[in-house]
């Protein structure tokens, strides 16, 4: 029977091309203009650990100015970023699984090939801890060892960029590689890993690209004259007149995660942290109520607002887009099936039941459905292209993965239901009657 | 067969309450070929309407097949309609964008039978109404008279128990309509109960007997009201 | 014609006329929130910068062997850049306005941060970067080669700046900026020598854009920033050889990083400039929807009207007559559907205002897509209604 419908439908689609083309175009533009929208905001709320999102914790302490909070807009907030000194003190603590401590800088690769020319790397110095905790993938070596975070000693790990830009994608753990005027040793090498946001450090550009190069946190004491290249934010009136100055300021501008297995643990790590910044307030810093947060980085991306107001708006007016296609075919099915009257209730009267007409006429409006659908992932497509060719971030964001595919296919399949329903419901009301007079 | 008692039919609108049916009352045994007769606005496409299933009536009982089918469920009255009634209409009111086959085809893909069963029975059917060559042609590539013979088709292929006409020779020339004639009374010779409504007293003549129905009752000047033997003789023949 | 007979015969027919109205009111309400949100955007990217935006662009000279000259360095590579043919002026700046990076902090009158307090977008600049930028002077004067200190990152303390005239009316409403001291934090004080007519500092999309200090002084640092003006029209000229000319100068160091301000402001107002080309795009497909689905109805209507519309024609309608009719329900349509529109628009944007603290909307946008909407409506219609107006008289007389 799903057959003969399925060549009913294609027959009536062809009696009506004009109108049928209509009815597909709008559901395709429809669902091009949805999902386009849909795709940025989907990939901007992406959760890029998926398997460790609700073990690892932000961590966050309140140790800005007393008379103000860090951002008026949010009082309830502590800052995002902590002082190296803190960090300093947190990282002594063994109650985590895993800890990192980092930030963001740069250095100048000075590669011994002729051909390399020197160039400016980013680079994320952080503990060993980093690597397991946001499931990097090594191509070769692996993180260096939980000493290095101790004793700084000058060992590197490359991107998978980096090492094809210098050794030729070579497997170069134990060459040497220098940093500025500085030798270091390759301990490892990554795979090609791009966490779309980029969940460890959303304070300098959420959808930036990975770093190149990775150098041990240990490393920053000694970093006076490469200092972080991240957001640093400073409220307090200090005379800082050295590097030494600097790190023991309250300037934030070190991240901070923590790895928290079980709600035990972080309660744990919640006291300690609520400890720690006790002891500091008898020591005079931290004058502020007490406010030391864990958050999850499933919840961090929400906090932190990665998602720009602008993807919602474009959201919200997609779908009324889409509201309006729906409309438009309800309309075009409407007046379809009225013209289709005398033919629906001759078929009453030669013996289908309404649910037999509902189902034909169902099975026409799912092929237009489908065809919608796929229109709509093409137009998606083109789209995307679009979105794509405003580089940046969004040359990131704009690209279909299965789940929107499905999607697509699935909002396409509901608004053309949604859209028929209500149509094919007034045609099968058609008393079997109603059209049998001589016409 | 068909059996109608006190049946009364309302048609309501805005403005007036129109009684096309009251108190009506008719029984058509198995094998009978009945004209109904009377003016316009009478109530004779209603009473068909209502014996066909294709509305519902008021008051009143309505047996079919000793069946009681008053009080149907729509899926039901559809598959009554679908295996025990055929109709001809007026108007032919074939599918214009199915061919000929396709049409006889309609009632029987409702009816579920497979592929092979639906081939020989349409087959079958458009060669008993002579157009076993045009099974390909469109409604629109026919003459009047082929259409209505389609329409036939498509009423007897489901094989039912009985057929409803409603004025099937009206849009015809004389001639034709003669032939049409001619085909539904070889059909009732076949065992089909026929029930055809026409405004031709020499068609209605020509029917075994005649109800005359007058302001939507079954009026008592019965033109033609053979013994109730002679039915019997027929439909036992 | 009366509009009587046809809203009573739209009644009685009205689910197709309440399907078009209700796309009309969406469309209305989506068209006209698109726009404004375009509009709004446009207007922030073409906000005048100050600047000479145009024939600006910059260049980076890093030095990694370690021991190295920062005066010998920038003073040989800004000579080399203000002699260059086609160079109009070169400065050296901590950040480029407009691009995204920068350092602000927060300004009083009195030290010991006592007072109001204004953020103020700081760069660090030399004598030729109000020349370089081409911003102008309302007041004062520029900094003099004199005047330009060598301080090491910890250490930068001047005497004297310049400020914008937006940051010197904010610390200053009585206007007596100019030769005032200010203080940054619990700093010395600064003495404020020239005022800035106008000019953006880095984040656009900062509300206090337009509240820039510069500081007169070189930071010795092994990365330098140069920023560099060309005559109008000579910059992809001077732009194309300047990392070359400047690597010949010396080898020992990599120059990189060569990027117009254009580059970067386009970069700053991508977010803004992807919202207003997409929201534009929007609302051309959602009239194009419209329309077309105005189209199809009619045309089905004028179809399934054949015999009516002969009819009438046989009983003396003329054509225009015919179009008209056609024309009067579209509007009467229409007409339903801006005025549910237009309280649909408005709620929409109170939503869209509280929500993601979007500007309020125009209202002059109301009327302005109600007569777009009218216009669209009566022009989509007209063609079915020229079909419906051929429709010849004898069709009412032909049996279907
Ligand atoms: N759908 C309807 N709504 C309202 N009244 C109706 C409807 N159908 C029929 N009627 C009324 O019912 C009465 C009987 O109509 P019916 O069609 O049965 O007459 P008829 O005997 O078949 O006439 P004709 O010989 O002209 O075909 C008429 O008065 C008619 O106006
Ligand atoms: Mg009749």
């Amino acid at each position: 029977m799903f057959r003969y419908y399925l060549r009913l439908a294609l027959l009536s689609l062809k009696r009506n091309p004009i109108l049928s083309t209509l009815m597909v175009a709008a559901i395709g533009i429809g669902i091009g203009v949805c999902m386009t929208a849909l795709t940025v905001y989907y990939l901007m709320s992406a959760d890029p650990i998926p398997a460790k999102s609700s073990q690892l914790f932000a961590v966050q302490l309140d140790s800005w100015d007393p008379n103000q909070p860090v951002s008026e807009a949010r009082p309830e907030q502590a800052p995002w970023q902590l002082t190296y000194r803190d960090a300093m003190a947190l990282r002594e603590s063994d109650i985590a699984t895993h800890e990192t401590a980092m930030y963001y800088s740069a250095r100048i690769v000075v590669s011994e090939n002729e051909a390399v020319p020197p160039f400016l790397a980013w680079v994320r110095l952080a503990d060993a801890d980093f690597f397991s905790m946001f499931g990097v993938p090594f191509l070769y070596g692996g993180p260096w060892s939980s000493e290095v975070d101790e004793t700084a000693r000058p060992v590197v790990v490359l991107s998978k960029r980096t090492n094809e830009q210098v050794f030729g994608g070579a497997n170069s753990v134990g060459s040497d590689l220098q940093l500025d005027d500085q030798i270091y040793r390759v301990v490892g090498v990554l795979e090609e890993w791009n966490p779309i946001p980029k969940i460890y450090d959303v304070n300098n550009g959420p959808f930036n690209d990975t770093e190149d190069i990775f150098l041990p946190f240990s490393l920053a004491e000694l970093a006076s004259d490469r200092r972080s290249e991240g957001n640093t934010s400073c409220w307090k009136d200090e005379d800082i007149t050295s590097y030494t100055g600097f790190l023991n300021s309250e300037c934030v501008w070190i991240q901070y995660w923590a790895e928290l297995d079980s709600p035990a643990q972080v309660r744990e790590y919640q006291a300690f942290l609520d400890n720690y910044v006790r002891e500091q307030q008898r020591l005079g810093r931290f004058e502020r109520p007490l406010n030391n947060r864990l958050t999850s980085a499933r919840d961090w991306l929400d906090v932190r607002e990665v998602v720009r107001d602008d993807n919602r708006v474009l959201v919200s007016l997609a779908f009324m887009f889409l509201a309006v296609c729906v409309l438009n075919t309800v309309g075009l099915l409407l007046a379809k099936f009225a013209g289709k009257a005398p033919q629906i209730s001759l078929r009453r009267a030669l013996g289908a039941s309404r649910g037999t007409t509902f189902a034909q006429y169902l099975v026409e409006i799912g092929l237009v459905g489908i065809a919608g659908g796929l229109l709509g992932l093409g137009l998606a497509f083109l789209g995307l292209a679009g979105v794509r060719s405003f580089e940046g971030e969004y040359s990131k964001l704009a690209h279909l993965d299965p789940v929107l595919v499905g999607a697509a296919i699935l909002i396409a399949l509901l608004s053309s239901l949604a859209a028929g329903l209500y149509p094919t419901w007034r045609a099968c009301r058609i008393p079997p009657a109603a059209h049998l007079k001589t016409q | 067969m068909l059996k109608m008692q006190h049946v009364s039919k309302i048609y309501r609108t805005d403005l007036v309450e129109t009684h096309a049916l009251r108190d009506f009352g008719v029984h058509v045994r198995e094998g009978e070929f009945i004209a109904v007769t009377g003016p316009s606005g009478s109530g004779k496409t209603t009473f068909l309407n209502i014996a066909g299933l294709l509305e519902t009536f008021d008051g009143g009982s309505y047996l079919l097949d000793g069946e009681d089918v008053g009080r149907l469920n729509d899926r039901r009255r559809s598959r009554v309609r679908n295996e025990k009634i055929g109709f001809i209409f007026q108007g032919f009111n074939l599918i214009p964008d199915l061919n000929v086959f396709d049409n006889v085809d309609v009632p029987l893909r409702y009816r579920g039978f497979d592929a092979a069963e639906r081939r020989r029975r349409i087959e079958s059917t458009l060669d008993l109404v002579g157009l076993g060559s045009r099974s390909k042609h469109i409604p629109a590539q026919l003459s009047g008279g082929q259409q209505q013979r389609v329409a036939i088709a498509r009423a007897l292929a489901g094989s039912p128990r009985i057929l409803l006409a409603d004025e099937p020779t009206g849009n015809l020339d004389s001639l034709m309509a003669r032939q049409i004639l001619e085909l539904i009374e070889d059909i009732n010779a076949r065992g089909t109960t026929i029930v055809m409504v026409t405004h031709d007293p020499e068609l209605a003549r020509r029917a075994a007997r005649s109800i005359h129905i007058i302001d939507g009752k079954v009026s008592d000047l019965e033109p033609f009201d053979p013994p109730a033997v002679a039915i019997e003789a027929r439909a036992s023949a | 014609m009366e509009i009587r007979p046809i809203l009573s015969a739209l009644l009685r027919n009205r689910t197709g006329a309440v399907l078009i109205a209700l796309q009309i009111a969406v469309t209305l309400a989506v068209v006209i929130n698109a726009a404004h949100i375009v509009k709004q955007r446009l207007d922030l990217i073409g906000r005048p910068t100050g600047m000479d935006v145009a024939n600006i662009f910059e260049v980076h000279s890093f030095d990694f062997a370690g021991e190295f000259n920062y005066r010998e360095r920038v003073r040989g590579d800004l000579e080399l850049l203000r002699n260059m043919p086609g160079v109009r002026a070169a400065t050296v700046m901590n950040q480029v306005p407009l691009s995204g990076g920068g350092s602000s902090s927060g300004y009083f009158r009195e030290p010991e941060r006592e007072g109001p307090e204004v953020a103020g977008n700081h760069f660090t600049v030399d004598e030729q970067a109000v020349d370089t930028l081409g911003v102008s002077l309302s007041a004062g004067r520029n900094f003099r080669l004199e005047e330009i200190d060598y301080m090491d990152l910890d250490n930068v303390d001047v005497d004297s700046v310049l400020v914008t005239a937006a940051f010197a009316e904010r610390l200053f409403p009585d206007g007596d900026a100019l030769g005032s001291t200010i203080y940054s934090g619990g700093g010395d004080p600064l003495t404020i020598i020239g005022i800035i007519e106008h000019m953006h500092g880095s984040w656009v999309d900062w509300e206090e854009l337009d509240q820039v200090v510069l500081l007169p002084v070189y930071v010795e640092q092994d990365f330098v920033r140069y920023v560099v003006r060309t005559e109008p029209g000579r910059r992809d000229e001077v732009l194309g050889i300047v990392e070359q000319k400047l690597s010949e100068l010396d080898r020992e160091r990599a120059v990189r990083g060569v990027r117009s301000m254009e580059e970067l402001a386009a970069e700053s107002y991508r977010g803004d400039r992807m919202m207003a080309v997409l929201l534009t795009a929007v609302i051309f497909l959602l009239i194009a929807i419209t329309a077309l689905g105005i189209v199809g109805l009619a045309s089905f209507s004028v179809k399934s009207r054949t015999k009516q519309i002969g009819t009438r024609r046989a009983i003396g309608a003329s054509r225009f007559d015919i179009v008209r009719y056609f024309l009067v329900e579209n509007w009467l349509i229409t007409t339903g559907g801006v005025i549910l529109g237009s309280v649909l628009a408005v709620a929409f944007n109170l939503w869209l205002v509280r929500t993601f603290e979007l500007p309020k909307l125009d209202f002059i946008y109301i009327p302005l897509g109600i007569l777009a909407l009218w216009i669209l409506g009566q022009l989509a219609v007209l063609g079915p209604a020229r079909r419906a107006a051929s429709i010849a008289p004898a069709i009412a007389t032909r049996t279907v």
